[in-house]
């Protein structure tokens, strides 16, 4: 019956991650993070030679050897991790979500272990107008573009009992007419990129455009295929990128809410 | 295992006289090009439910279309003319699939050079099946559809509510996968299965895996075959769960829903906290699996896998009690054993029309050849039949799940595998949405041609069967039933 449904669903414990916990929590996603205490040149080349995409490079400008970690790339193969000697390690925190293209690369300097922090890393300009336009109450639309579905798998889970997207006023809609915002997942596929565009054209100015995934950001394992045009920025402007393969509930979140309070950003960390 | 194939030169006409004969399914159809750059047609046909057969040719010129003699066939041959340029004789419908109107004709991306192909006029030159009549409305939904979910277009032509006729048009996230597999080393194919079908991704990657293994002749550790099988039913139960709980969202009955959707996450949870991937990513690899499990964690993830699964059951119960729940399922949306059967339907649709078809009993490997599974069975074919089997599969895996963590086998997890040398294999598993087929060719340790069947290539075109006398509003709600992958499908 369908009061015994309520009931029993009445009954069960509460589920809610405070925010606290979720935020940047990067839990499952695979995603590397470096120890770079414990970074060597040799670490770097054996770590670059086992990356199956060119997330990992390392560059040797101007005399100073640097290893590039692009998030934006990376689909959490975790090679890196069983190559690094103990200078990789699963991360427990990516704040790297819902932020501008740029602020997906880390970089390292190998010869001083030392972070090489570049400034102005969280969004673009435009996307800081429009926030304060929006606030907190923002209305989605998620758009797949070509995904494999791990993304979207992920993006319904933002609105399960454990994330519940709306209690920060974010909410789901089914046309882009009714968004401020649209999702993007997957590698845009020759046969999306027009649909993506007319999504994009018909959701109403001001407007901000998330890229989902490590397909979203870079085209991922998808880069280079005759079917696929590329990331979600060669078909439409993109204002934040959320890496990840796919990324978990908590770092979409983060990412969704990065874009949307500038209060929530991580601090500028200068050297 | 399926180790090795009677292959031959067989020639179309014998495929098409052995599709003729009872008791024979056609699989899959394909294309390959040889060492030199000749083309051939693979024919693969399960016979008498126990043994895949393949038969191949060299194709020169157009060959007869199998279409007629088996329906089944229909989606293969089109996507053999699209991805080779190979003509099919007599073929009912030889639209092209895989590409829309962007797509120059005459450019087949598996023996033509595509890495630059330009755009042609995006003008809408495909044509839809005209339904005419008094009062005949078109009703064109998608590709970007309401809900997050996969792109994919529907064509219904309708009288009032009810629908006539319905066309799919799909391939919108079409990627060019089995392209991408060429070339690639052997060991770094197995993250492309992964993207294939993300809520399916380690059916994928263990079939990808295995296939692999056959064709190099290793036996993975039986501790690593087990707890693949402890993946494939925890991905099984998560897939089942969650179709339920949807089914329940697309008649607005948000309770369960919800309610179902939690479960799924305490099951995506654990899956982290003991292998520390959600979706079992980077787990399989060809050779065993990367993670172990030490004993007390085993016993920690079986008590929670067990605990969600029975919270599932009862809540499914309830569902299944609820009047409304009746009203809305019970012969919504039937698929007739005879048209599933014609179309080579298989999984929890083909099971829910009373067709018993589960690789895991038909053609097992890995650790299900030592086990006996259970099938359930329904013979209604409607949307309640296709809940229920998902609901009784659940229950099913969970047991599975917990008797192989009560006798884990002990070893290693993983053996090296040769990375080099020249040699091809079959491998099929059964995805939640059911028989799911790599075949992949080697060439000095990589990949030279990597053929996918998927369960949902073979189903949708079953889809479109269901819904004639149904009200337009009920189809979500049969699509669900249904839940077939998209990019699965599109590759």
């Amino acid at each position: 019956m369908i009061g015994d449904v309520v009931e029993r669903s009445l009954r069960s414990p509460k589920v809610l991650i405070s925010v606290s916990e979720l935020f940047s929590n990067a839990a499952g996603s695979r995603m590397p993070e470096v120890l770079p205490d414990l970074l060597t040149v040799e670490i770097s080349r054996s770590v670059v030679a086992a990356c199956p995409t060119s997330a990992l490079q390392v560059d040797e400008a101007a005399g100073r050897t640097h290893l590039i970690l692009n998030y934006g790339e990376c689909i959490g193969c975790t090679r890196c991790i069983a190559a690094g000697n103990g200078a990789f390690r699963y991360a427990e925190r990516v704040a790297r979500c819902g932020v501008r293209k740029e602020a997906l690369i880390r970089r390292w300097d190998i010869q001083s272990r030392a972070e090489v922090v570049q400034d102005d890393l969280v969004l673009s300009q435009a996307a800081e107008r429009i926030r304060s336009l929006v606030g907190r109450a923002l209305n989605i639309r998620q758009v797949d573009a070509g995904s494999c579905n791990g993304c979207e798998g992920e993006i319904v889970a933002l609105t399960n009992p454990y994330y519940d997207l709306e209690r920060f006023g974010i909410h789901f809609v089914a046309s882009p007419k009714h968004a401020d915002m649209l999702l993007v997942t997957g590698p845009v596929t020759r046969n999306m990129a027009a649909a993506l565009k007319h999504s994009y054209d018909a959701v109403p100015s001001p407007k901000l455009v998330v890229a989902v995934g490590a397909c979203g950001c870079s085209g991922g394992i998808f880069e280079g295929s005759h079917a696929v045009v590329g990331p979600v920025d060669a078909v439409i402007p993109v204002d934040g990128y959320i890496p990840g393969c796919p990324p978990t509930p908590s770092m979409l979140l983060t990412g969704i809410v990065q874009v949307l309070s500038p209060s929530l950003s991580p601090p500028r960390r200068r050297k | 295992m399926i180790r090795t194939l009677p292959n031959s030169e067989a020639g179309v006409s014998r495929a098409l006289d052995l599709l003729r004969t009872p008791n024979t399914r056609l699989v899959s159809i394909f294309g390959s090009t040889d060492d030199s750059g000749g083309r051939h047609v693979h024919y693969l046909v399960d016979v008498n439910g126990r043994e895949y057969r393949m038969l191949t040719s060299p194709v020169t010129g157009p060959i007869p279309s199998a279409t007629p003699i088996t329906p089944a066939a229909a989606w293969y041959e089109r996507e053999l003319h699209d991805q080779y340029g190979i003509e099919c004789d007599g073929h009912p419908d030889p639209r092209p699939l895989l590409f829309h109107e962007n797509w120059p004709e005459n450019v087949h991306p598996m023996i033509d050079n595509a890495s630059h192909v330009p755009w042609t006029s995006t003008e809408g030159r495909y044509r839809f099946l005209k339904v005419q009549g008094d009062g005949v409305c078109e009703v064109p939904v998608g590709p970007i559809h309401a809900g997050i979910i996969e792109p994919g277009h529907f064509r219904f032509s309708v009288v009032g509510d009810t629908v006539l006729h319905l066309e799919l048009r799909h391939f919108y996230t079409h990627k060019g996968t089995e392209k991408l597999f060429e070339n690639t080393p052997v060991m770094d194919g197995v993250m492309i299965a992964e993207s294939v079908s993300g809520d399916n991704c380690f059916s994928h990657a263990v079939a990808y895996c295995q296939a692999i293994e056959s064709a190099f002749g290793i036996s993975v550790p039986p501790r690593a075959q087990a707890i693949r099988l402890i993946g494939l039913e925890l991905e099984r139960m998560i897939g089942h769960i969650a179709d339920v709980g949807a089914l329940c969202g697309d008649v607005a009955f948000s309770v369960p829903s919800a309610y179902t959707a939690r479960i799924k996450e305490t099951l995506l949870r654990a899956s982290t906290r003991f292998f520390g991937t959600r979706f079992w990513r980077g787990i399989a690899v060809p050779g065993g699996i990367t993670r172990d499990l030490s004993n007390a964690e085993t016993t920690g993830f079986s008590r929670l896998v067990t605990a969600a699964a029975r919270d599932f059951a009862q809540m499914a119960r309830l569902i299944l009690h609820t009047s409304s729940i009746q009203n809305r399922f019970e012969s919504t949306g039937i698929l007739t054993a005879e048209i599933a059967s014609q179309l080579g339907v298989v999984g929890p649709v083909a099971r829910a029309s009373g067709i018993r078809l589960d690789v895991r009993c038909d053609h097992p490997s890995g650790r299900y050849r030592h086990i006996k599974v259970d099938i359930p069975l329904y013979k209604y074919g409607d949307v309640l039949a296709r809940a229920r089997i998902r609901i009784d599969e659940t229950a099913i895996s969970m047991g599975l799940i917990d008797e192989t963590l009560k006798e884990l086998p002990a070893g290693s997890v993983l053996v090296p595998v040769p990375l080099s040398g020249n040699s091809e294999a079959l491998s099929a598993v059964e995805s939640p949405r059911g028989e799911l087929l790599y075949w992949v060719r080697i060439r000095d340790g990589k990949i030279a041609r990597c053929h996918i069947k998927s369960p949902s290539f073979q189903n949708w075109p079953a889809l479109p069967l269901a819904m004639p006398g149904n009200i337009i509003a009920d189809f979500p709600l049969i699509n669900k039933s249904f839940n077939l992958s998209y990019s699965g499908c599109d590759r």
